[in-house]
């Protein structure tokens, strides 16, 4: 792997821009860029999975910081929540970076094969419940919340249901995580929007928050194996942070529908790749 | 705004801009092909606090959360401390 030692110039602008472009796609979608940056730099660069994940972590827990920095005290993330449910996801991580030292390429190449067929799918059907109580004197409950909604210009007060379905989903979003090197919030937040009771952008905002906590975990685990290498991981957080500050921008210009199917096609497509890999 | 919200904020915001900060100058110095020990210890270090941020974070909310007394919630976050400090075990045993 002499690609992954020396510095070169055109290999740290190349995952720069990769990073800017996973992060502007990323944000533009409401994802951590992490679904886009490990199959380009395992498919076009002949990264291992390991390395890729490692890197695309590093830039999981940038994003996390930088989007949630900017929105404390907006009250969209939902903290206590987020406290909870990050018992679940750090252990999910422990384990997956544990596990992720043991596993075969092949095997972790055919998940993020099938992750990324599930979250095409889930792009496509993706429901899109409002969930919001507009009353904004209602109890909220123990682990609820209540923020001002933009949409509809009011304060607006959610419960949160199925605590364990949320426990469980953040549980398997923290194993992915670390194992396949993404945030996981493309678990989360379509679990806790559909069945769990919340607002899809209070949802994505707690995850958001949650997913730096969850990739820490793996992170560290692949730091310390060797697999993060500072000098690879850098250009790949500056890019995601230009990406994401740009891609917000960005967002509201374009119609959600067909960036959707835009991206279930090229998610499509990486899972393809990913097998078609795996089998060789 | 509660104190805790506003204590992540500030928490969040100091390590995204002086973890991206020195990545940054130690990225451009080490293409530049210029002093390789400065720049490495510059993404090193930059490196560290990125990964650091999070888990600063968690130590703030349950600092908070003992000032309140919210013993829930101490314990919850106790835990998550204790995860993160088994995955740094994890990566040097």
């Amino acid at each position: 792997m002499s690609l992954l030692n020396p510095l070169n110039p055109v290999l740290a602008l190349i995952i720069f821009g990769a990073g800017a472009a996973a992060g502007g796609l990323g944000v533009a979608l409401g994802l951590g860029g992490g679904i886009f940056l490990v199959p380009f730099l395992t498919l076009a660069l002949g990264f291992p999975l390991k390395s890729a994940a490692a890197i695309s972590l590093s830039t999981v827990i940038a994003t996390s910081s930088a989007v949630s920095a900017r929105r404390a005290g907006n009250q969209l993330i939902n903290l206590r929540l987020g406290m909870v449910l990050e018992v679940a996801t750090t252990a999910g991580s422990l384990l997956g970076g544990i596990t992720a030292q043991y596993v075969a390429e092949t095997t972790l190449q055919r998940l993020f094969g099938v992750v990324s067929m599930l979250v095409a799918f889930a792009m496509i059907g993706r429901i899109n419940r409002r969930n919001v109580i507009a009353d904004p004197t209602a109890d909220p409950g123990r682990l609820g919340g209540r923020f001002y909604e933009e949409e509809s210009g009011g304060v607006v007060t959610y419960r949160v249901r199925r605590l364990p379905l949320a426990l469980v989903a953040s549980f398997v979003a923290g194993n992915v995580s670390s194992l396949l090197g993404i945030g996981g919030g493309i678990i989360k937040v379509p679990v806790l929007n559909a069945w769990c009771g919340m607002p899809l952008r209070a949802a994505a905002a707690t995850s958001a928050l949650m997913i730096g906590v969850t990739a820490t975990g793996g992170a560290v685990i692949y730091y310390g194996h060797g697999d993060l290498r500072p000098l690879l991981a850098a250009p790949a957080v500056l890019g995601v942070q230009l990406g994401s500050w740009s891609g917000s921008r960005l967002a509201e210009n374009t119609s959600v529908k067909w960036l959707k199917l835009l991206m279930a096609a090229l998610l499509t497509i990486v899972a393809v790749l990913m097998f078609l890999r795996s089998t060789r | 705004m509660n104190r805790l919200e506003h204590a992540i904020g500030v928490v969040l915001r100091v390590g995204t801009v002086a973890s991206s900060s020195l990545l940054a100058a130690g990225l451009v110095l080490a293409l530049a092909g210029y002093r390789d020990a400065v720049a490495r210890a510059l993404l090193e270090v930059g490196l560290v606090i990125l990964l650091a941020t999070p888990a600063t974070r968690v130590v703030v909310s349950v600092v908070e959360y003992v000032r309140e007394r919210d013993w829930t919630f101490v314990v919850l976050t106790l835990v998550v401390l204790l995860a993160l400090g088994a995955s740094v075990a994890a990566a040097y045993l």
